[in-house]
């Protein structure tokens, strides 16, 4: 087999399984699993916001959370005190958060590695302990609840994220959009922009490429994954709470990234994936099942520095070579 | 006299008590490959630092063809058209070969395209076949520059400078640790690109400086030593007694090796 037929097993298999959970899974085993699936698929969407920084332009953020609180609490303040609708609510989510990551991004980009690594932590406490106690409008650790508008209305016909099967779907298509949106920018002009400030920012800023700018971009388009997994979280919860905005939860983000694979397109899916699976499966049992987490990422950082994803890509480039290396053989033998 | 390219008036650069460039006034003329000399901190690169925007300058002016670009910011500065290499060879090292050209060619733009394949550019990507075949990487275009040797590492930055069609090169010991075959080939692609392009080039090794340069400035302790052609400042006593030391002197042997 060769590295591209793989690659596109595993891609068709991954894309069927996907589109078949609602029926699949509680087929096999518990429609619990469905919608452990849909959040899955939204916190990687905040771990693929760390990714983007950590992975793609060298920034190592632990203030994530802050944007996914503003994702939560645009959507829930906008249904529950301003009355919107579902969509401008969803709107109003991504928009604070990006707005906010705007004017944290101008101070932050400045600054780069642990600088930078302290005025993210920095930035997200002054908001999170500013939510906490602004409990009247946020209802602080205890959060906001708020009753789901209808996504859609074509005459009688409503339909509602309240139904599990059309949530599901509905958080399949906006993160597979945003997915596809990153995977735009990644491979665009732009992408390897940031990539080359990743590698050699001193190089980047010499070739032309004005670094605090593209840090910017990049530093509102994390703000913007974050901000739609926040938003879709609150849909998916029916509530927001300042206790996403800790920092541990931004820590989170970038332990899946890292054990997922930082600089890769899925690493950030994989590292979340394996994450909430063995905290579904262990917390039942066992309280401590974050000494997991730490084991795992203490192993991953030593034995697969590039994550999970990285081991693969390993394997499929040594696959690459003997495939090479194969045919090269033929022709030798194949010459008289 | 045509206007010169580039023009310093009183540039001054101290770190703490150390003053690392001194007053110094010098003119580059047109169309003409300029070596810049000088024992190990007389000021050359931190001079470089200064016209490339990576140091403000504490006092003078720097002039581009009559154009004062003195304290901007190192990416304006490359816009301009000025482009350097550094003393440390510096590529991007998880990039392959080939990318290394392309951002390159892309960051001249302003406008970095955030959603168009970056590999739909024609463009751009004939212009790195055509580089590559020049600095004579084209074997190793997929590599990750990472993983070159120090001399292909070399010719890569050469070649990173050549595709951004600068006006104003300035190369900071470009053959520094190239085998001989390799800095013959360096070399000759300076004086090729010489024709078209001005060039400023600090150097150590003494053949390659009196091979290629028409007009020489030694530095000493940040302040102009000596100016003039080759043959001038072969003979110049100062420059022999400050650069490369008396005879007796211990340190003669030590920077002879090095020439």
């Amino acid at each position: 087999m060769t590295r591209r037929s793989i690659e596109i097993g595993v891609a068709v298999a991954f894309s069927a399984f996907l589109i078949a959970v609602p029926w699949l899974v509680p087929a096999l085993t518990d429609t619990f699993w469905v919608s452990v699936i849909t959040e899955i698929l939204i916190w990687s969407l905040f771990a693929a916001s760390a990714n983007l920084l950590l992975g793609y332009v060298g920034l190592l953020s632990f203030g994530q959370a802050l944007y996914f609180g503003f994702g939560m609490y645009g959507v829930a303040l906008g249904i529950d005190n301003l009355g919107l609708s579902f969509w401008p609510a969803f709107g109003l989510g991504i928009i604070s958060a990006m707005a906010m990551a705007l004017v944290s991004g101008v101070f932050a980009v400045r600054l780069s590695w642990h600088y930078f690594a302290i005025i993210t932590v920095v930035f997200s406490l002054i908001f999170y302990f500013l939510a906490v106690s602004m409990k009247p409008l946020t209802g602080g650790d205890d959060g906001v609840n708020f009753s789901l508008p209808p996504v859609f209305h074509f005459g009688r016909t409503v339909w509602s994220l309240t139904d599990p099967t059309f949530q599901y779907f509905f958080v399949l298509a906006v993160v597979s959009v945003c997915y596809f949106l990153m995977y735009r920018v990644i491979k665009s002009p732009l992408g390897k922009g940031f990539v080359a400030i990743r590698d050699n920012d001193l190089r980047a800023s010499l070739i032309g490429l004005n670094v605090y700018v593209l840090r910017l971009i990049a530093f509102v388009m994390a703000g913007f994954l974050a901000g739609v997994s926040g938003a879709l979280f609150a849909f998916f919860g029916r509530y927001a709470s300042a206790s996403y905005m800790f920092y541990q939860v931004s820590g989170e983000a970038v332990v899946w990234t890292i054990v997922g694979g930082a600089g890769t397109m899925f690493g950030p899916l994989v590292g979340t994936t394996l994450f909430i699976v063995i905290r579904e499966i262990v917390s039942s049992h066992w309280e401590h099942h974050s000494l997991i987490v730490g084991l795992l990422a203490i192993l991953a950082v030593i034995f697969a520095p590039k994550g999970i994803v990285g081991l693969w890509n390993g394997w499929m480039t040594r696959l690459d070579e003997r495939d090479a290396a194969a045919s090269a053989q033929l022709k030798l033998q194949a010459e008289p | 006299m045509s206007e010169p390219v580039l023009r310093t008036e009183g540039l001054t650069k101290r770190f703490g008590g150390l003053i690392a460039v001194d007053n110094l006034s010098i003119s580059l003329a047109s169309r003409r490959i300029h070596a810049i000399v000088g024992p190990n901190g007389a000021g050359k690169t931190t001079f470089f630092n200064l016209l490339s925007g990576l140091l403000r300058p504490d006092s003078g002016r720097v002039l581009f063809r009559g154009q004062d670009i003195t304290g901007r910011r190192p990416h304006e500065i490359s816009r301009l058209g000025i482009k350097r290499t550094l003393q440390v060879k510096s590529v991007f090292p998880q990039l392959s070969v080939a990318e290394n050209l392309w951002i390159t060619r892309q960051a001249r733009s302003r406008f970095l395209h955030p959603f168009r394949s970056a590999a739909s550019d024609l463009e751009a990507k004939s212009q790195v076949e055509r580089t590559l075949d020049q600095i004579g990487l084209a074997g190793l275009a997929a590599r990750p520059a990472g993983t070159l040797s120090y001399g292909d590492v070399a010719m890569l930055e050469i070649g990173m400078a050549v595709i951004s069609e600068p006006s104003l090169l300035l190369l900071d010991e470009p053959t520094c640790g190239m085998s001989p075959a390799e800095t013959n080939r360096a070399v000759a692609k300076i004086r090729d690109l010489a024709q078209t392009i001005d060039i400023v080039i600090i150097e150590h090794d003494m053949d390659v400086v009196f091979g290629i340069a028409d007009d020489i400035t030694v530095l000493a302790q940040g302040a102009i030593l000596a100016s003039g052609s080759p043959a001038e400042i072969a003979d110049d006593e100062r420059v022999r007694e400050a650069y490369l030391g008396r005879p007796e002197d211990e340190d003669f042997v030590e920077e002879a090796a090095h020439a």
